[in-house]
């Protein structure tokens, strides 16, 4: 098996907030291969966006303690100096993120945007840097990058921002790539085209990607594995067809339960009564018992479940899931 | 009494484009809403799908005449009300209610729940004593899911979906017979999402509601709908049962869009044939001639850039009708007759 390309290890995140500290990431870990594409999903709260803004250095220093480790090809990403991190950003990992309205400088055209990653991380010339801002906005799909090049992002349509922040994080062919919701402002025949590039990437330089989104259509699509986040925890992992068929977690089976079919259209949706819990105050016990249906068990409420294996898996990794009531539900 | 409680016959929202110069003067006309005909039959979900900027939320407004439409005319139960006058708007407005968006927006902060459920009893002289109106909030409340109690909160002590069971509880404030649902799924997660859903489903059945549903999501629209209206650049191009539009899509956008939905089943989704459309859609401003569709269409063929295709019967349901020359060269030109979006 070839190195992976990033490994995170035991990530916990807190934030000081008002309300007190809140405990936003609790022990995450997952390894990322080359070429693979890693699904995080969870609904918002759950802390997937903070988990890879943790993961770039990209939370505010002064509120948020990170620990753990984050290898990227063996270096660790949060025992990095701010000037190595810097350096990383761009050829080792890229980050496309949820808005494409408010992440582009409004002031400035597409081409220098582009330009300036490029330059920032080699000895481009600039008229070479121009000429391979054209090139990456041809691969990305807009219409007539030669004149794209000179506009503002105000003068381009959502679809059309999103694929220009993505040509900015693929700029440097980064070896790992992190989505953060990258389509889901889009329509889904946009969607559609994104996925279908992001594919053809990795295909051709051989990029890991961490693909985070609460859609679970998209997931079915692009992932090889899933991690399903739930109060800051991984409540259950595994390959995308063993998630996604074989929910074990009465989380994930909400989830599932919980969206209309358009390949089977039911009368009555299942829904997950109440809310998620806020990270200043996570309940003790399982993460999930005062939202669950099963609570099967008399430690649901009082002692956290490990992450342990469910069932024998069909692929190469281990499905597993941090449940008492794994059993249980899989009777049903 | 008329089978159609909400019709549109040509209906236009044109608005027009100003240049940027200090005389700002009018340089061209964008077209949201483009000579949409459209019914929506008493007690049924019509639920209308299409891309961002197709105009889809300004047909919803156009209905309820919170935009004005520039051409064509809407009927609300027989009763023309492109002229109404105020006092017969407003009587309109009770009988046909919102429900917007962001929860987050929608709701006046400095209101507590109860002012903000109360004020259109309040608009429409509903309840008069005090008493009354406090009694009726708490039964809207209730039918909302929410508990009474929570009455004198402010929205900011709420989470987006109690926020939004709030705003159809306004929205049912003045016992309307139509409700027009603008993407007001669109900012839950997903297992808030589904409790709206039912909900309002439960409220349909329950008030005998008529209810257009407005959403870029597919697989909710195909979940709430009886029948499913598709638009592209301020036309509506396909029409029909929800089973028959979901399962047998007729009009090549209806096709490409539905393909482009994905589904959460890794071995059905890794199957699929995905139609990816080329480019981005026209402006609405300056909409290609005769199919609107055809600069995407993998389809195209002679007679669409110069026909401008009316919708017609397509398909073995009944009802069914899409706008597509790929069904016979049906249209004109310039002037549409054709096929109403209506028959059932």
């Amino acid at each position: 098996m070839t190195a992976p390309v990033l490994e995170v290890e035991d990530l916990r995140v807190q934030l000081r907030t008002p309300r007190g500290t809140a405990h936003v990431v609790n022990g995450l870990s997952y390894s990322v291969g080359p070429g693979e594409t890693v699904a995080v999903v969870g609904e918002s709260g759950s802390g997937k966006s903070v988990s890879v803004l943790a993961l770039l250095g990209l939370l505010p220093a002064r509120t948020a303690t990170v620990s753990g480790r984050a290898l990227l090809h063996g270096e660790d990403l949060l025992a990095m100096p701010a000037d190595r991190l810097r350096e990383v950003r761009g050829p080792g990992v890229g980050m496309v993120f949820q808005d494409p309205m408010t992440s582009l400088n409004p002031m400035l055209t597409v081409g220098r945007q582009l330009v300036e990653g490029i330059r920032a991380h080699g000895e481009v010339p600039k008229t070479e840097a121009r000429r391979r801002a054209v090139e990456l906005l041809g691969e990305v799909g807009l219409p007539d990058p030669g004149r794209a090049v000179d506009r503002y992002p105000h003068e381009l349509s959502g679809g059309m921002r999103q694929r220009v922040m993505i040509a900015i994080a693929l700029s440097n062919s980064p070896a790992l790539l992190i989505a953060d919701e990258a389509t889901t402002a889009l329509d889904v025949t946009v969607q559609a085209q994104i996925i279908d590039l992001v594919e053809k990437l990795q295909a051709d330089h051989g990029t890991g990607v961490v693909w985070i989104t609460h859609d679970l259509g998209v997931v079915a699509g692009i992932a090889d594995r899933v991690l399903v986040m739930y109060g800051g925890r991984c409540v259950e992992d595994g390959t995308v067809d063993d998630v996604l068929e074989r929910p074990a977690h009465p989380y994930t089976r909400g989830l599932l339960g919980a969206l209309p079919d358009l390949t089977a259209p039911a009368d009555e949706l299942a829904t997950v009564p109440g809310v998620p819990p806020a990270p200043t105050a996570l309940p003790s016990g399982c993460v999930f018992w005062p939202r669950c249906p099963v609570r099967a068990d008399p430690r649901c409420e009082t002692e956290q479940p490990p992450l342990a294996v469910v069932g024998a898996s069909g692929g190469s990794l281990p499905h597993r899931a941090a449940t008492w009531c794994a059993e249980e539900v899989s009777l049903v | 009494m008329s089978d159609v409680l909400v019709s549109a016959r040509g209906l236009e929202v044109h608005f027009p484009v100003r240049s940027g110069g200090a005389l700002r003067r009018t340089a061209g006309v964008l077209r949201a809403v483009d000579g949409v005909d459209l019914d929506i039959h008493r007690g049924e979900t019509l639920g209308l799908v299409g891309e961002s900027g197709c105009g889809k939320s300004t047909l919803g407004n156009a209905l309820l005449r919170l935009v004005e439409p520039t051409g064509g005319r809407v009927t609300f139960d027989g009763t023309d009300v492109t002229g109404l006058g105020r006092r017969a708007l407003r009587d309109l407005r009770r009988r046909a209610g919102m429900v917007f968006q962001d929860p987050f927006a929608s709701l006046d902060p400095r209101r507590t729940v109860a002012q903000t459920v109360a004020e259109p009893l309040e608009v429409h002289g509903l309840r008069s004593g005090r008493r009354e109106r406090a009694a009726r909030v708490g039964e809207l409340l209730e039918l909302v899911g929410l508990d009474p109690a929570v009455a004198g909160r402010y929205p900011h002590e709420f989470s987006g979906g109690q926020r939004q069971r709030v705003g159809i509880a306004r929205a049912l404030a003045g016992e309307p017979d139509f409700l027009v649902c603008d993407e007001a799924i669109a900012s839950l997660d997903v297992s808030v999402q589904a409790q709206v859903l039912n909900l309002l489903r439960r409220l349909q059945r329950k008030l005998g509601l008529t209810l257009l549903f407005i959403s870029h999501d597919l697989s909710a629209v195909r979940h709430i709908s009886d029948r499913i209206a598709v638009m592209y650049l301020g036309r509506v191009v396909e029409v029909g049962p929800a089973s028959a539009v979901g399962a047998e899509p007729q009009m090549p956008y209806t096709q490409a869009l539905l393909s482009a939905v994905p589904v959460p089943h890794p071995a059905l989704e890794r199957s699929r044939q995905r139609i990816v459309l080329r480019g981005d859609v026209p402006s609405p401003a300056d909409v290609p001639s005769g199919c609107r569709f055809r600069t995407r269409c993998p389809h195209a063929f002679e007679p669409c850039p110069g026909v401008d295709p009316a919708l017609q019967p397509v398909g073995a349901a009944p009802g069914h009708v899409a706008a597509c020359h790929l069904h016979g060269v049906v249209g004109g030109p310039v002037e549409r007759e054709g096929t109403v979006a209506s028959a059932r």
